[in-house]
């Protein structure tokens, strides 16, 4: 009996991961084809044109910040410099323990201002507005802790005035022309395009001056270089691939933009969500399918933001763990629209994949290992062929990462020292022992800790980026 | 040796019927030499690009020694346009030196480059790719053209809004922007208005804003004929350009059935400020869109005449609240007349209005400033105490409102430091 069921389930394994394998394979070339088509069509937008056009759309920036003293000035600047006719930027101080409100009152002259704010979003107590008495496009918002980023933004989204909304974490780094290029789908078909989401990369490794990275470097630690790839894979393949079939249900926290108008009418961020980001999109998805609306949340591979990913590993646990909480947090609560036509290619293909390969695979990489034990020791494993789809499995995996950095030398190519694309290969080929083991340790901590209800927000160990190199 | 001996017989295996064991080395081989091809082509490109790059930049410092010679003619064009690369150098040195000196006004320079572009001929195989050509070659042609401000690429590109594909008539529409010319206009417009064209608003738009610059007149005919979204967009542009050479047409336009065109009118108004604008916008304000009410607002912001601001301060009680903050924002810029205007809002006794106007002062950084001319100096405290009383009192009211059915509520929460 034990038998029968270990090679029932060995066999039901080997399928899943050749589908997974397979949807992966297709997902690189769909994301292939839809960055080549992105950069020709590039080739005939000149940005310089939108950067005066009186049409283009205002934008608010929304930058929260919690316990961010080291770089929020950097931040703020950084943001300020952006190229766009006409920007707000909103900072939020989410009830920072340090001197977050002290150095951008020293720094912009921050005074108390009696502006309306109507609080038409969910949000903890706002303990007053602040605008500064140099900078007349800066507003900052001091509120009470709400204990996580959605709370902060819903405060900025109250307060937003422009038509759109940029939601950037405030300590990352967008590129000067990123509020121009991420706009491209919308001002292309503002009537259609309702949300973008730009690139996240790894600033670790990289020299900053000014709240600008001035050269691009790969991070010296591992760890780091694993993220690297990690977030290459993410953003090149995944987000590209599925936004060409307007399946894209996460638009990173750390930048995207949104109407405003839709933001609200679907009641803007869910405060008690664990991966806000991600249930914000879906709930967009749900609302505009609901509505009958025809729509597009695009991906722009090209605007880029730049991002502190954890050094430690106990940080990139964490990270890890909330990340996992964060996709059940979210698939759950939509089930309903799993194979339901009113949510077309979202219900049918793109929610089935996250609760598969996304949502469950730790469960079954898990399940994969126990069987393959169970079964070595009962004497069922054949050996030869167990030792062969390891290979297999290794070398597979190592061509998806290959192909992300692939289509990042084909297309955007930030890594320009040949050093450090011959070490992103090579990393490559060793991600998948022991780092992939703890992946799984900490997706299954964050199953663990959902069904626990431990839902508080642990923080992450950072470095910052004053005004020079951010090191390793 | 050996393995070169059992080749065949590993490639008999590998492609035999697939049986799991089987299919899994079938795999490994496939998967393998995927990697190999990758590693490969990333390397490789590498190099090529290196090479590339290099001999690029020693071409671009050999032309530009040589670029007076190219531009007065004594190193003909034979010598660089049968090399690709010194073609497509020249060619982007060209336009790049065209397009700043088109913006530094200097025309007669603009002409000489010109001259060169069709001397040498690059401009007639720009002409011949953007029209034999499909795909990213003919895009890629047609925004070139673009940048020639040639008056001969029109009907090249005109021709290729006809096209099929979407990005091709994308792409032509920036070329015809790009050539500011008025007949690049009248060709978008005649299509706009008679058969239609699809293309994307915004790009359309900004098209015809830069062919349109300084004639607005050009809009005229086509705004006259234009139904429905056509007419939207041409009077947006027009709401753009206005001047008081199309007056008729902005009259005609502020009394349109279609809301987002009574939108630009109101738009155009606030640019043109012809003399009729002020009785205009007045009526505007009064929409039933609340958009249109709303630029009615801005326009009059831009309008600096006393008169305007009992309009405004009107608007301050709009049942839209965009639309009574664009008014407060409207009249916190009135400088010198703000203690009368809060005067006035106060006499209204709206206290949200209130609110909104002094929010909106704040804002301007005009608060102090307030405070202290509201009153003469003996007064000012007793002055600045009614003002605040007056916001806790709004404040309150819209406390009330929150707790109550009102949609959307709101809700003041003062600055630290404010008593």
């Amino acid at each position: 009996m034990l038998r029968h069921f270990i090679s029932v389930s060995n066999i039901t394994l080997f399928v899943y991961y050749l589908a997974s394998n397979l949807i992966y394979l297709a997902l690189l070339i769909i994301a292939l084809f839809a960055s080549l088509r992105h950069r020709r069509r590039l080739a005939s937008i000149r940005l310089e044109r939108m950067r005066t056009s009186p049409l283009a759309p205002p934008i608010t920036v929304l930058a929260p910040a919690h316990n961010e003293e080291k770089s929020i000035i950097e931040s703020a600047r950084g943001l300020l410099a952006l190229d766009y006719p006409e920007l707000e930027l909103i900072i939020i101080n989410d009830g920072s323990a340090d001197r977050t409100l002290e150095v951008l009152r020293e720094h912009f002259q921050l005074r108390p201002a009696d502006v309306l704010y109507l609080p038409e979003l969910p949000s903890a107590p706002v303990r007053g507005v602040y605008m500064s008495q140099n900078e007349p496009r800066l507003l900052v918002v001091d509120k009470e802790p709400g204990g996580n980023k959605a709370d902060a933004v819903n405060a900025g989204l109250n307060a937003a005035t422009k038509p759109y909304v940029c939601v950037v974490d405030a300590d990352s780094i967008l590129e000067r022309d990123s509020l121009l290029r991420i706009m491209v789908p919308i001002l292309a078909d503002p009537r259609r395009v309702v949300a973008a989401g730009g690139i996240v990369r790894v600033l670790n490794g990289s020299r900053v001056r000014d709240g600008q990275i001035t050269e691009v470097r790969l991070p010296k630690g591992w760890l780091e270089v694993l993220q690297v790839i990690e977030y290459l894979r993410a953003f090149l393949i995944g987000r590209e691939a599925w936004a060409a079939g307007n399946m894209l249900n996460i638009i990173s926290g750390a930048f995207g933009i949104f109407r405003r108008d839709l933001v609200r009418a679907v009641g803007g961020y869910r405060t008690n969500a664990i991966g806000e980001d991600f249930d914000l999109v879906t709930r967009l998805h749900r609302y505009l399918l609901e509505q009958k609306m025809d729509y597009r949340i695009s991906f722009v591979p090209d605007p880029v933001c730049w991002t502190e990913v954890p050094s430690d590993l106990r940080s990139l646990a964490r990270q890890r763990a909330r990340w996992h909480k964060g996709l059940l947090d979210v698939l759950w609560p939509n089930r309903d629209m799993l194979f339901r036509c009113t949510y077309g290619r979202l219900g049918s293909i793109g929610l089935p994949y996250m609760w598969i390969f996304e949502l469950l695979a730790p469960v079954v990489e898990i399940i994969g290992y126990t069987t393959i034990i169970l079964a070595a020791v009962l004497g069922v494993l054949s050996r030869e062929f167990f030792i062969q789809f390891l290979i297999y499995g290794y070398a597979f995996g190592t061509m998806i990462s290959i192909g992300a950095v692939m289509q990042e030398e084909i297309t955007y190519k930030r890594y320009n020292d040949w050093r450090d694309v011959i070490r992103l290969v090579l990393y490559c080929f060793f991600e998948h022992f022991p780092y992939r083991q703890m992946y799984l340790v900490w997706r299954l901590q964050g199953f663990w800790q959902y069904f626990r209800k431990d839902f508080v927000w642990r923080p992450m160990k950072r470095i910052g980026f004053q005004g020079g190199d951010l090191k390793d | 040796m050996d393995c070169v001996s059992n080749l065949p017989l590993l490639t008999a295996v590998l492609l035999s019927p697939a049986t799991p064991g089987r299919f899994v080395l079938q795999a490994i081989a496939v998967t393998s030499v995927g990697i190999a091809l990758l590693l490969f082509f990333i390397l490789g490109r590498r190099g090529l690009r290196r090479r590339y790059f290099h001999r690029r930049d020693m071409r671009v410092f050999t032309l530009r020694k040589q670029w007076e010679g190219i531009l007065n003619g004594s190193v003909p064009p034979e010598a660089w346009r049968r090399h690709p690369l010194d073609s497509e150098i020249v060619e982007e040195m060209l336009f790049e030196g065209m397009e700043a000196a088109h913006a530094a006004g200097h025309r007669e320079e603009a002409a000489r480059l010109l001259h060169v572009l069709r001397a040498s001929g690059l401009l007639s195989s720009r002409m011949h790719e953007a029209s034999e050509y499909g795909g990213w070659r003919k895009r890629r042609a047609l925004v070139a053209l673009g940048r020639t401000r040639a008056p001969e690429v029109v009907p090249v590109l005109a021709a290729a809004l006809e096209d099929e594909d979407a990005e091709t008539r994308v792409a032509a529409v920036r070329g015809l922007g790009g050539t500011g010319l008025p007949e690049a206009a009248t060709e978008m417009m005649d299509r706009v208005v008679g058969r239609g064209l699809s293309t994307p608003g915004l790009t359309l738009q900004n098209s015809l804003l830069q062919c349109c610059q300084g004639r607005p007149e050009l809009l005229q005919p086509y705004l006259r004929q234009a139904q429905g979204s056509a007419r939207q967009m041409l009077s947006r542009v027009l709401g753009e350009l206005a001047t008081t050479a199309v007056e008729e047409d902005i009259l005609l336009l502020a009394a349109d059935p279609l809301p987002e065109v009574r939108a630009s009118a109101a738009r155009a108004l606030g640019v043109a400020r012809p003399v009729a604008a002020l009785e205009l916008l007045g009526e505007l304000v009064k929409d039933k869109e609340w958009f249109v009410r709303l630029r009615a607002v801005v326009a009059l912001g831009s309008i600096e005449d006393a008169r305007v601001i009992p309009i405004l301060i009107e608007s301050l009680c709009d049942e839209n609240r965009y639309v009574r903050l664009r008014a407060a924002g409207a009249l916190a810029q009135m400088g010198p007349r703000l203690e009368q205007i809060v005067g006035k809002v106060i006499e209204t006794r709206d206290r949200f209005a209130l609110h909104a106007i002094i929010s909106e002062i704040e804002r301007a950084g005009g608060i102090a400033h307030l405070f202290s001319a509201i009153s003469d100096p003996n007064h000012r405290e007793e002055a600045t105490a009614t003002l605040q009383q007056a916001l806790k009192a709004g404040q309150e009211q819209m406390r009330t409102a929150a707790r109550g059915e009102l949609r959307p509520v709101a809700v003041l929460k003062p600055g630290k430091g404010h008593s």
